[in-house]
């Protein structure tokens, strides 16, 4: 009934200005761990744009939400600027009910984020 | 039909396995179709052949989901939904899952909403057929309930991990 407990696979890639981190695997409150050090670990190379690519087959439930939020309000602190790319047009429904287009903007692709992001202000 | 790949049935003999699948009848089902809401009576257990289902929680006019926001102007976004919300709860894709549990426990309620995500063959079995043999066959009875013991205590990790998330986003957010 419940997700087994799973370990994201995250890679980064920095294209121009933007720091794409790659996540596969759902995201879940088991996430936390993971995605936090990814964040952590693109802060600490100096990223200021950052676009989370979620995989195409990635689940999120509620816990996943939660570890977003968390890290979306992390950049919002540091003055960094965020994108998420991947979604379904499901998820895009429920990240703008609970708010999380607040703090990123949600991207069809990677190479619109990249052309968007790049020009837009930190 | 392969029912020793669910969670629930694992360690069970292969005569259990056969009364189980003796009691089991196959369903196809179509993506986007529902298998049950929440709260209506668990009537039937379903094992995933092939495809997925997603657990759910349907909201309607307003989230309960404990889904916290830092910003007050976010929070009266939520105020103002006025559409059915849909809360992701888990996937449950084919070779070790099985939704609506709730037809093994009392009151017999499901506790959330299962959809199909995609086309696929579940093994249904009624809630009587299952009570039935648990009743004639204690062990097999043990074994199930303590399988799903066991996934419900992982559940209930998760849930309190994600509780914990939530109660640090708010913790963080006060102190500025």
């Amino acid at each position: 009934m419940a997700m087994q407990q799973q370990t994201n696979e995250v890679t980064f890639e920095t294209r121009g200005d933007v720091m794409v981190i790659y996540i596969q695997g759902d995201i879940t409150a088991f996430s936390e761990t993971k995605l936090n050090e990814a964040y952590r670990s693109a802060t600490g190379q100096g990223a200021v744009r950052l676009l989370l690519k979620i995989a195409a087959d990635a689940y999120i439930n509620s816990g996943g939400i939660a570890v977003l939020i968390q890290i979306l309000a992390q950049t919002s602190r540091n003055r960094q600027v965020i994108g998420i790319t991947g979604v379904s047009e499901h998820f895009k429904k429920i990240f703008s009910m609970v708010g999380i287009t607040k703090f990123a903007t949600i991207y069809p692709s990677i190479e619109e984020a990249l052309e968007k992001m790049a020009v837009s202000a930190a | 039909m392969n029912l020793s790949s669910c969670y629930l049935f694992k360690g069970l003999s292969d005569s259990h396995l056969g009364r189980l699948e003796a009691i089991a009848s196959k369903q196809p089902v179509r993506q986007g179709q529902w298998l049950f809401h929440k709260d209506e009576p668990a009537e039937f257990l379903y094992i995933l052949e092939s495809g997925a289902v997603e657990l759910l929680i349907e909201v309607h006019g307003s989230l309960e989901l404990p889904v916290f926001t830092v910003e007050s102007a976010a929070a009266e976004l939520l105020a103002e939904v006025q559409e059915p919300v849909e809360i992701p709860t888990t996937m449950i894709r084919a070779g070790n899952g099985c939704v609506g549990v709730g037809a093994l426990i009392e009151p017999y309620r499901y506790s959330l909403s299962a959809r199909c995500v995609r086309d696929g063959t579940l093994s249904v079995i009624r809630r009587a057929d299952i009570q039935r043999l648990i009743h004639q066959h204690p062990d097999l009875g043990c074994c199930v309930m303590t399988n799903l013991a066991r996934k419900l205590l992982e559940r209930l990790n998760e849930t309190r991990r994600e509780v914990q998330i939530h109660l640090m986003s708010l913790v963080r957010s006060a102190s500025f």
